[in-house]
């Protein structure tokens, strides 16, 4: 495929900080060429799509062009050399329509002074003709369907002539008729000579819609070829890792602690909610002492389950805490023995103007009243339980009196758990419990996480960072899509199970034993 | 419901003025009055339309009113030194023009928040004011070839409602029918994608407040023309009622955006409900009290057509 290729990175490295977001990733892409960009979360694809449209500078490698080597320093070189990108979170003008949204940044045709709408109209009219007929020119984006955004970013990208056109996620937010419809543009595109990096986590559209792919693993390239010679199951093996070392990594839970005395217990959470497209139904139950993990690619809903859990945002169905039906939102949870760590800590988790010790206390804060009658925080109670918690979590501050902002990441986390380390907890919905914490930070809330579901509490653990999945949880729900796929345990949870069941593919039907092989 | 969306606000001008002249054929209803109308509110027009420019980048420039009274009193300062009419005016909307470039660069470069950048910017301003016209009112020396720039008629029309008309299509145009204009509807609706496909947001940014600070300057100067005086916190009474124009006007047009003809119809509303108030001999209190209702129900009825469009 290098023999053919027009575009080529090489050995791109990109840290930020401490983590290597690239280390040593390869792409090679031939004209006219669809070519699919594949990997778990964080395995580097954003990294790599930013780095082509010059938003970022790599650390060390090359980017190649026509045989010479470029540099890519800003959006506005991405788009001189051709490269278009059609971002995952769309990056349109709601009140403008097609036609304005496709000129926002180039020269708009004029007449005198003043543009011409009438030219400009024309001319995105000409580029929607050849891709998208129905496109409604006229209307603003706000209004249009999300199929027909996606198609209004196309018709902007194809204004100028271009070679190449990527695309984050394209289909991830589109109905099956319209990801139809995208697919036929994306064949055009191709037939017309110009190259689609295609990324996706629906492994069915890959394989049908692109000629080759790259697989990003930890920021590296584990594999890259025709898709004609691989498989999905080939993909998933690459994606995790598992098929390189042979090594299905047999989890290593720290033995299922529902067993000794938790088999009998009564579920402590127990949900049936309508829930994700369709309103299909998440329906599970945790017992005191579980930690059951929760995986998913980003947009599987993974967060806005866990919020609808505690209350944050409006979900229809039910929701029982010790059997019992909590009062309505956070405050109701709360009462019924819930706690929640949210998924960022800077926005959603921690008060900066507060010192450590308020936020601390913020979580119940009557229980910190100088006299039952007044609600009047005493001091000394705070600084007692700020004491207290700080110990156990082993937080390290210059002082409970100084701002959470000048903790650092992992001691900030311990802080968001110690919140709720005041009361005996039922249930703890955590969201990304280290994202972004130091290893040694990191072991620590995993003991804490430990101790908190021995103290018989249930855990509902969402995240992305599978080693973690992996050694933390006894039990493993999988969302795709919105939906819940796969419920994995014991001998059934490995790292292929949950990667497959995340990507929407079933490896073997030792858990799905109804779905017919092919 | 669409159509009360859509066009409520110009309904509810068309209402208004109905209603008025019904209830005082003679007085509120004569040509004479609708024409006296436009003069009352083209200061506040001119204000509101400088506001509008920086609505659309969805910021706020709350130093309006600071700017209308600097010009003012800076005018009158200079006219009491005997400089030529031309010199001065050039001199004042130079300054103008540079306060509000300021304005502009702290929030453009710095990413101070608009309101708290003009809202301070616009206390130095105030203070600039005082020390300027030592807290007096200032009446001697203005030429009365500067004063006629604010008042009487040219061919039966009401000077200030040319400058009005002068401003309007200008900034109609710049807004509506240029590059210039699509950049800033596109930063103020998107940031992010603007700044993705490679927009000067920051050059514009500051053109926009310093056309801002422009007009504020030229109603400064307007003012004291007509006035033939000029007082230190002559320009106190533009801020909220140019913003009400402002938020009235955007409910008028389109899809809730800023513009200037729906910045006019804002203006209107507010002048003509002063005026036939007025008219009526209704007291200042209940003036204030039901111009504030009007803009209250204004937006109101926007958002309920939104929630119903959502759902």
């Amino acid at each position: 495929m290098t023999s053919t290729s027009f575009l080529a990175l090489g050995g791109l490295v990109k840290h930020f900080g401490a983590t290597k977001a690239l280390d040593s990733a390869d792409l090679a892409l031939s004209a006219g060429s669809v070519h699919a960009l594949v990997g778990e979360n964080g395995a580097g694809k954003s990294t790599l799509i930013k780095t082509l449209s010059g938003l970022y500078q790599p650390d060390a490698g090359t980017i190649r062009l026509d045989g010479a080597d470029i540099a890519i320093d800003g959006p506005r070189a991405a788009e001189a050399l051709g490269f278009r990108f059609i971002h995952q979170e769309l990056n349109l003008v709601p009140h403008f329509d097609a036609v304005g949204n496709a000129w926002i940044g180039r020269h708009h045709p004029r007449r005198g002074p003043f543009i011409d709408r009438r030219a400009m109209r024309a001319k995105v009219a000409e580029v929607a003709a050849r891709i998208a007929p129905d496109l409604p020119l006229d209307r603003p984006a706000a209004r249009l369907t999300p199929g027909q955004r996606q198609m209004a970013e196309i018709v902007r990208a194809l204004m100028e002539p271009c070679r190449l056109v990527v695309m984050d996620e394209p289909t991830s937010s589109l109905s099956e008729g319209e990801a139809e419809r995208l697919h036929a543009i994306v064949r055009q595109l191709s037939a017309e000579g110009c190259a689609v990096l295609f990324i996706s986590h629906r492994l069915d559209e890959v394989l049908d819609l692109c000629d080759s792919y790259t697989v990003l693993r930890n920021g590296r390239t584990v594999g890259f070829g025709a898709v004609a010679d691989t498989s999905r199951a080939g993909l998933v093996a690459m994606m995790s890792g598992a098929g390189s070392g042979n090594a299905a990594t047999p989890h290593p839970p720290a033995a299922p602690s529902t067993s000794p005395d938790g088999r009998g217990e009564k579920p402590v959470l127990a949900t049936d909610l309508a829930f994700g497209p369709g309103d299909s139904r998440f329906t599970f139950q945790a017992r005191p002492g579980e930690i059951v993990g929760l995986y998913g690619l980003v947009g599987s809903g993974r967060s806005s389950l866990l919020k609808t859990i505690w209350g944050a945002t409006p979900g229809r169905g039910l929701i029982a805490i010790n059997g019992q039906v909590p009062r309505q939102g956070p405050a109701g949870r709360i009462k019924a023995g819930v706690a929640y760590v949210p998924e960022d800590r800077r926005r959603e988790g921690l008060a900066n103007s507060l010192s450590i010790e308020r936020n601390l206390s913020l979580a119940h804060l009557s229980d910190f009243r100088a006299f039952a009658s007044l609600p009047v925080p005493a001091r000394s109670k705070i600084r007692q339980f700020a004491k207290a918690t700080g110990a156990r979590l082993r937080l390290v501050a210059a002082g409970p009196d100084r701002s959470p902002a000048t903790l650092s990441g992992g001691n900030q986390q311990k802080l968001l758990f110690g919140r709720w380390l005041g009361r005996p907890i039922r249930v703890l919905l955590v969201d990304e419990p280290t994202r972004g914490v130091d290893v040694g930070a990191k072991t620590e809330i995993h003991g804490e996480m430990r101790r908190i579901a021995a103290d018989g509490a249930a855990i509902l653990m969402a995240t992305s960072d599978i080693e973690e999945l992996l050694t933390l949880s006894t039990r493993v729900l999988v969302l795709h899509a919105g939906r819940l796929v796969a419920e994995l345990d014991g001998p059934s949870l490995t790292r292929a199970a949950v990667v497959a069941a995340a990507f929407g593919h079933a490896p073997d039907e030792q858990w799905l034993p109804s779905e017919r092989s092919a | 419901m669409i159509l009360l969306r859509r066009y409520g606000t110009l309904l509810a001008l068309a209402l208004i003025v109905l209603v008025f002249t019904i209830a005082s054929p003679n007085a509120f209803g004569s040509m004479s009055n609708l024409v006296n109308i436009t003069q009352q509110m083209a200061l506040l027009a001119i204000v509101a339309i400088g506001a509008t420019l920086v609505m659309v980048l969805g910021e706020f420039d709350l130093s309006v009113s600071a700017v209308v009274s600097w010009a003012g009193i800076a005018a009158a300062a200079l006219f009491a030194a005997g400089i030529a009419v031309p010199i001065v005016m050039i001199v004042v909307l130079v300054s103008a023009v540079a306060m509000g470039a300021i304005s502009g660069f702290l929030v453009a470069r710095y990413k101070v928040p608009s309101f708290i950048a003009t809202l301070a910017f616009g206390t130095v301003i105030g203070g600039l004011t005082f020390w300027v016209s030592n807290g007096a009112t200032l009446f001697s020396g203005i030429p009365a070839g500067f004063r006629d720039l604010g008042r009487g008629t040219l061919a039966g029309v009401p000077v200030p409602t040319l400058w009005l008309i002068g401003v309007a299509v200008v900034f109609w145009l710049l807004l509506d029918q240029t590059e210039f204009g699509r950049r800033l509807y596109a930063i103020g609706g998107n940031r992010e994608a603007a700044c993705l496909v490679g927009l000067p947001v920051r050059r514009d940014m500051v053109v926009a407040f310093a056309l801002c600070a422009a007009l504020a300057g030229l109603a400064g100067l307007l003012l004291t023309a007509r006035l033939g005086s000029a007082h230190p916190t002559g320009g106190g009474g533009y801020l909220l009622q140019a913003y009400a124009a402002v938020f009235l006007g955007m409910t008028a047009f389109r899809e809730g955006e800023p513009s200037v003809p729906g910045t006019l119809v804002g203006a209107a509303i507010i002048a003509v409900v002063s005026n036939g108030l007025t008219i009526l001999g209704v007291p200042s209190f209940l003036q204030d009290l039901l111009t504030g209702a009007i803009i209250l129900a204004a937006v109101l009825v926007r958002n309920f057509g939104r929630d119903e469009a959502a759902a």
